[in-house]
């Protein structure tokens, strides 16, 4: 899955880890101290939206200390536009609610100990500079220092960073800034530009690449039968499909594995690799009733669930006919009572999910309607 | 919406003859050295920034008006963000300031130091963008105003 070069900004050859692994990489987890250039800059995954790539490592969260140049506040909210020298970036910084003047159960509380005989420590004023602390601490203007961190989003096109943690930093003789301006560079090349490496090991981990290859090959399989409209296919017909999965995934563990006594790598192994994958992936579309098959025999056919007509309407006749019966007049067919007409009339291999997926398509339709939450009457 | 970001340039380095910056340019700048805000016109909304480097001594003009009341410490050390325009009169420029801070004290040895630092590593990036020391050297030397 890895390329064994990385060259991250060619997209025709460098492909994303799989998100199953981004926890192996510690920048995953970390507030990462990018330059807010490359953070509008850097790529958004096809596998997650909301995490993004700067040199093959997955980010997430970041950590950005500017200048505020832009402001605007609303009632719940400040958007304060950043300016690190590199570029600018809004954040959106929301407000505290329980630092909120007036009528708040905690002044209200407070001020009733303000005639305390205690002169130490008065509630009162205590929480009122605690409450101008915080005022202070998050009301900026622009020209001032401001330290933000929290994760990236994409919203309307414009990056910006949702503030998790957020407050004005106090730098009367730069000194923040400088030490920020000197630490970057240092962090830059000794972590944020060295490639995100998989060692063989975490490769080799067959759970972790197996089920990304299996949810892969589900996902080809989905997306073919819907564009192609497919109504019916034999497993031969798709095989094809899976096919670079597997040449792929044979050339980087050939290359990986240790030699061993057995069928070396070529066509035999990976033509064997394809089926299972193959087998696996139809049974997963089986088990969520996508895909079924109507007669079980020798020869794998399999329906496309969604696009049977006479399953369709096997499942409308008997609603219309069963729902005419006083007992199923006014509640309705229960699922499993339909299930079982179904398994009767028409075939015997109908899973529950397939059921549900033509209840739901016909209910898109209007021909039949659900009166509760498992049952169904016809209109 | 947002304004371009204002990358760090020395006083020196503002100046458009050398092509270091362009008209429009966001930039910030200090002024810092022996001479810092020389003067200030409130009138006029004007100030001056000094800095004495290589011998020479540097001047920038500040158009104030977007960062007042400003309360001018004379003499002392100034950060300013904002962007490059013609000086009137012709010659030289003028910083129109959106950000003016006073930043007196501050260790100016050490805020060359990290704005070299920056630069050298986006040097080593190979990237022309944010860096002042390779655009000068990239772009079109101008006439001299």
């Amino acid at each position: 899955m890895q390329p064994e070069a990385t060259e991250p900004e060619e997209d025709s050859v460098w492909e994303e880890p799989p998100s199953m692994l981004w926890g192996l990489d510690p920048m995953f987890n970390a507030f990462n101290r990018l330059y807010v250039k490359d953070i509008l800059h850097m790529r958004e995954s096809c596998q997650v939206s909301g995490i993004y790539f700067y040199n093959s490592h997955p980010i997430f969260k970041v950590d950005v200390l500017g200048t505020v140049v832009y402001k605007r506040e609303r009632e719940d909210f400040f958007c304060y536009g950043v300016d690190d020298g590199t570029g600018v970036i809004n954040s959106l910084c929301w407000k505290d609610e329980q630092w909120r003047e007036q009528g708040d159960p905690a002044t209200l509380w407070a001020r009733s100990f303000g005639s305390s005989t205690c002169e130490d420590f008065n509630p009162a004023s205590e929480l009122k500079k605690l409450r101008q602390a915080q005022h202070s601490s998050s009301h900026l203007e622009i020209g001032e220092l401001l330290r933000v961190r929290g994760p990236v989003k994409t919203s309307r096109q414009q990056r910006e960073i949702m503030a998790s943690t957020y407050y004005k930093v106090s730098d009367p003789v730069m000194a923040v800034q400088i030490s920020w301006m000197m630490e970057v560079p240092q962090l830059y090349r000794q972590c944020y530009d060295k490639p995100f490496h998989l060692d063989s090991s975490a490769q080799n981990i067959q759970g972790g690449s197996a089920s990304y290859l299996l949810g892969r090959a589900t996902r080809i399989l989905k997306d073919f039968l819907k564009e192609k409209e497919v109504t019916r296919f034999r497993p031969y017909d798709v095989q094809d499909l899976l096919q670079p999965l597997v040449s792929r995934q044979s050339q980087k563990t050939a290359s990986e594995q240790e030699p061993e006594a057995g069928p070396s790598s070529g066509p035999p192994t990976s033509f064997k690799q394809l089926r299972e994958l193959l087998q696996k992936s139809l049974q997963i579309l089986q088990d969520e009733g996508l895909v079924f098959r109507k007669v079980k025999c020798q020869d794998e056919v399999y329906h496309v669930t969604e696009r049977d007509k006479d399953l369709l309407m096997a499942v409308r006749d008997i609603l219309r006919e069963d729902c005419r019966r006083e007992k199923y007049a006014e509640k309705g067919c229960h699922i499993l009572h339909i299930l079982s007409s179904v398994r009767q009339r028409y075939s015997r291999n109908v899973s529950k999910a397939a059921l549900v997926l033509v209840l739901k398509a016909l209910e898109c339709n209007s021909d039949i309607i659900s009166t509760s939450d498992s049952h169904y009457t016809i209109l | 919406m947002l304004p371009a970001p204002a990358v760090f340039h020395f006083l020196w380095e503002v100046n458009l003859s050398t092509g270091a910056v362009k008209e429009g340019d966001s930039v910030r700048t200090f002024g810092s050295s022996f001479s810092r805000l020389v003067s200030y016109q409130p009138e006029e909304s004007k100030a001056t920034l000094s800095i004495q480097h290589a011998a020479r001594q540097h001047q920038v003009v500040v158009q104030t008006t977007f960062v007042e009341p400003f309360d001018p410490i004379i003499g002392a050390q100034y950060i300013v963000l904002g962007e490059i325009e013609k000086a009137e009169g012709g010659d030289g420029v003028m910083v129109h300031a959106r950000v003016l801070n006073c930043v007196d004290g501050v260790n100016l040895a050490l805020l060359q130091r990290g704005v070299n630092e920056q630069r050298n590593y986006f040097r080593e990036r190979g990237e022309s963008k944010g860096d002042a020391a390779t655009a000068a050297t990239a772009a079109q030397p101008r006439a001299p105003l």
